[in-house]
């Protein structure tokens, strides 16, 4: 007898429910007159003043940039001393009065997106707000040179500095566009974030925040009265992906027309490359990986390294690494190797001399200068009993990390260096880094357009220097190039400052890379700004 | 019945209360500053962390920040998340309909296809049916669903297009889309990652049913029922299967939990906006409100499995009374 069994009737009309809208159009990117731009993170607090902490985000920053003007924007060359490398924005002119007073006159066109005239009454709240400690601690800093910002008339403001030095410009313009006074100055400094404004914010740029819808994406509609002219493109989706993979995908389903960075590793590029409706740009990036070596006893931060506290062990690990090779295999052509920690998007790495090139008998040479010799055999030196083996840490969430470390752990066993790698879970490695628990820190930084941003770092007082790295000449030099002088190129004194910390070795700086685009061909005029990716969509056309 | 509820009511309200308290303690004592993502790419100096600490309670003792949460949660408050500065309920809620969608959605797949798949291969034991979904389910189980759902992406997704590859909707439908195509919107989008997540589990439930079944189809009061000459309809479904349900019913319970941390890969392989996904950043990085939060859902959920799983045993079983 045939047992009897459930009939599969339900059960495929179950299927078919949910399998019967494939047989639907697919709909997706690709509309006339929108642009679906996949991204990483969902910007959450994208208010300038506000973006400060964990709201410190590319994606905030990006997306303030779509809703808020600054009085002037950075040009391609992203020269941020002096004037020559801006753009007028929000500011129609502007003039120097001496030399510690700068005044914007702003253009009378320019609105607020409900309508309301922008003027100098805006800027100077906003300078009020972003200098509140409370609310904004690290701008505060930024704008610690600028002593007073007054009005001249309704469109006329007025920025006083401390004193003379190149950036006064850049101080000004760039760390906080202005807020609509009449709209906030009844909110508290302190309630702002949590207020309705950062979900409907009224900015002053080409588009305005129509919809969030959480995880998923943001809709920014042109903004029709936009006194620089309409935008070509009147919709921009932003869509929410994390993973990057995912990111592919949809851009490569055609349900997103760019991709911001394509990350490594190399066959993402190579896949996108194959879609011949799609375009790759490399653009500079603000990011640059380096070998952070502590000069201190991880264990004992009083008494020196017993190994890396030798400036010619550091510089031997620089020359022991074909750091051409590591990019190669890593980023492709989409990187390049800094003089000194400089990312491709500091304008003062036009004038450095190239990096050192490999050398591995210098490396060795150094090494045995420092009495490091390879006395049982064994492949890696030792002295005193002690083996030259270091640990390397790095966080496990950086692929790109992970793959340059195995490559240096070999490259360094060449000259009888030992490398551990020691991964560690992101806030693990962080925690690590800042009590300085590591020998080798693989660290991983983004920058500001802005060369002073070095003094964090790379001083003896700098608040992000976990090393204690300490080169009082150093100190001189980045004070004379941040005092600047007004007369040659403003890039030299910067060139002597990297000279410097190249000598002393403090890391090895290993990649500078590009960012990598992708945006389909039918969009014309494709400008994408360093820093600042989808700045210039405003300015965008599309193929009909 | 009363009664029982409400013992199994306080019951979970300790439970709850005890696991949450010691969430609360391991998190902080786990190594990892919930402040590292926001040093992540612009480091911040020792000042603006100090700032940032004070800001969100962190500079407090862990008893001190215990206390505030506490009376946070007395008035429905979970605090404000360190990733996106927002009120952490107000997340929870936007993220759960994706995670009941997705979780419902293969929990229905699995508990009717995966049943029905098991109870035939019981039925057809030893038959080349049976050898085949034996196969069948075994690769099913052992088909890690991240890589799963990469190719599936990729075929379907990419290469056929015939879904979408990844996210939970179109962004670019028209603002007076009727509701009918944006149901069938989501459902297009919901296609991949259900399947995804359902061929694993279909093959589970599947193994736990056969074996269950055939447990029971050798038991003497089966050939009774034959016997008394009741209907082979009636004999499988009323005298088996009910009785083969039980070790499934434990199964459901176990699966609850995993509607919200189960998918977390496949939420990030299709930008499923679901709480695994939140609850995955949150540990990474460490922001502490949003991972309280989504501990007390999982929480309750795990209470929740294990009160169906009572529930549905009593409805079954007339051995067993709510008592």
């Amino acid at each position: 007898m045939t047992p009897w069994t459930p009939r599969p009737g339900p059960l495929v009309a179950l299927w078919l429910l949910l399998l019967a809208p494939t047989a639907a159009a697919q709909t997706s990117a690709g509309q006339p007159g929108s642009i679906v731009i996949a991204i990483g993170e969902q910007p959450t607090m994208p208010i300038p003043t506000l973006m400060e902490g964990s709201a410190g985000t590319q994606g905030n920053i990006e997306l303030a940039d779509q809703l808020f003007l600054r009085l002037a924007r950075l040009g391609p060359t992203v020269l941020t001393a002096g004037d020559r490398g801006f753009v007028p924005l929000l500011a129609r002119s502007w003039s120097r009065r001496d030399s510690v007073t700068l005044a914007f006159d702003l253009d009378s066109r320019a609105r607020w997106q409900d309508g309301v005239p922008i003027t100098a009454r805006d800027v100077i709240f906003t300078f009020e707000r972003a200098r509140n400690p409370a609310i904004a601690p690290r701008t505060v800093g930024l704008l610690r040179h600028i002593t007073s910002v007054t009005a001249e008339g309704d469109h006329r403001v007025v920025f006083h500095f401390s004193h003379p030095y190149p950036e006064q410009f850049y101080d000004a313009t760039f760390h906080a566009a202005p807020l609509p006074a009449h709209l906030l100055d009844t909110i508290p400094p302190e309630a702002l974030g949590r207020s309705g404004f950062v979900s409907h914010p009224v900015g002053s740029g080409p588009y305005r925040l129509v919809r969030v819808v959480s995880g998923q994406f943001l809709e920014l509609a042109a903004n029709e009265d936009f006194f620089l002219g309409k935008p070509k493109i009147g919709r921009v989706i932003l869509r929410v992906a994390p993973d990057p993979d995912a990111r592919i995908n949809l851009l490569l389903s055609g349900q997103a027309d760019a991709l911001d960075n394509v990350v490594p590793p190399l066959e993402n590029i190579q896949r996108i490359k194959a879609d011949t409706t799609l375009r790759l740009i490399p653009v500079p990036a603000p990011a640059l990986g380096f070998l952070l070596f502590n000069q201190k006893d991880p264990h004992n931060s009083t008494k020196p390294h017993p190994i890396l506290s030798d400036v010619r062990v550091r510089r031997a690990i620089t020359l022991a690494l074909d750091r051409q090779l590591l990019i190669h295999a890593v980023f492709g052509s989409y990187a390049e190797v800094p003089f000194g920690p400089v990312s491709s998007i500091l304008w003062i790495r036009n004038g450095a001399p190239q990096a050192a090139r490999q050398n591995v008998a210098e490396a060795k040479r150094l090494l045995e200068a420092a009495g490091w010799r390879d006395s049982n055999g064994d492949g890696i030196r030792d002295r005193n009993g002690r083996p030259l083996t270091l640990g390397l840490s790095l966080p496990t969430t950086s692929a790109v990390r992970r793959k340059f470390a195995v490559l240096i752990q070999e490259q360094l066993r060449q000259v009888g260096l030992g490398l551990e790698l020691q991964q560690a879970e992101f806030p693990l490695w962080i925690e690590r880094r800042s009590a300085g628990k590591f020998d080798i820190d693989f660290a991983g930084t983004i920058q500001d357009p802005s060369p002073s941003g070095l003094t964090q770092a790379w001083t003896c007082t700098g608040g992000t220097n976990v090393t204690k790295y300490c080169d009082p000449l150093v100190d001189s030099l980045m004070d004379a190039a941040i005092r600047g002088n007004a007369k040659g190129d403003p890039s030299r004194p910067w060139i002597a400052v990297l000279r410097q910390i190249e000598a002393d070795a403090p890391a090895t700086f290993l990649y500078a890379p590009f960012y990598v685009y992708a945006v389909k061909r039918r969009f014309r005029d494709v400008s994408i700004m360093p820093g600042s990716s989808w700045q210039l969509v405003r300015e965008w056309s599309e193929s009909r | 019945m009363s009664g029982w509820l409400l013992r199994r009511g306080l019951q979970a309200v300790v439970v709850l209360a005890i696991a949450l308290t010691i969430l609360f303690f391991l998190m902080r004592a786990a190594p990892g500053d919930p402040l590292a993502r926001a040093s992540e790419s612009r480091p911040l100096s020792t000042a603006e962390l100090a700032a940032l600490r004070a800001r969100y309670g962190l500079d407090q003792p862990a008893a001190a920040q215990f206390v505030a949460f506490l009376g946070g949660l007395l008035h429905g408050d979970l605090g404000v998340s360190i990733e996106y500065g927002r009120p952490v309920t107000g997340l929870l809620a936007e993220r759960l309909p994706a995670t009941l969608l997705l979780g419902g959605s293969v929990l229905l797949l699995n508990f009717t296809v995966g049943l029905w798949l098991g109870v035939r291969q019981a039925l057809r034991r030893g038959r080349a049916e049976d050898r085949w979904l034996t196969a069948i389910s075994l690769v099913g189980y052992a088909t890690p669903s991240f890589w799963l759902g990469l190719v599936l992406a990729w075929l379907v997704g990419i290469k056929l297009r015939l879904l979408p590859a990844a996210g939970m909707q179109d962004p670019l439908l028209s603002f007076d889309a009727s509701f009918t195509v944006r149901v069938v919107d989501v459902l297009r989008h919901l296609v991949l990652p259900v399947m995804t997540l359902s061929i694993v589990s279909i093959a589970a439930t599947m193994r736990y049913q056969r074996t269950a079944m055939l447990e029971i189809l050798s038991l003497p009061f089966m050939v009774t029922a034959r016997a008394k000459g009741l209907p082979e309809r009636e004999v499988i479904w009323r005298h088996g299967w009910r009785n083969a349900l039980f070790p499934v019913i434990t199964l459901f319970g176990l699966w609850l939990p995993i509607l919200v941390t189960g998918s977390v890969f496949v939420e990030a392989v299709f930008a499923w906006p679901g709480l695994g996904s939140l609850a995955a950043a949150a540990v990474w990085g460490r922001d502490y409100p949003v991972l309280m939060g989504a501990s007390m859902l999982v929480a309750a959920l795990v209470v929740a499995g294990g009160f169906i799983t009572d529930v549905a045993y009593a409805l079954l079983d007339p051995r067993v009374r709510l008592a």
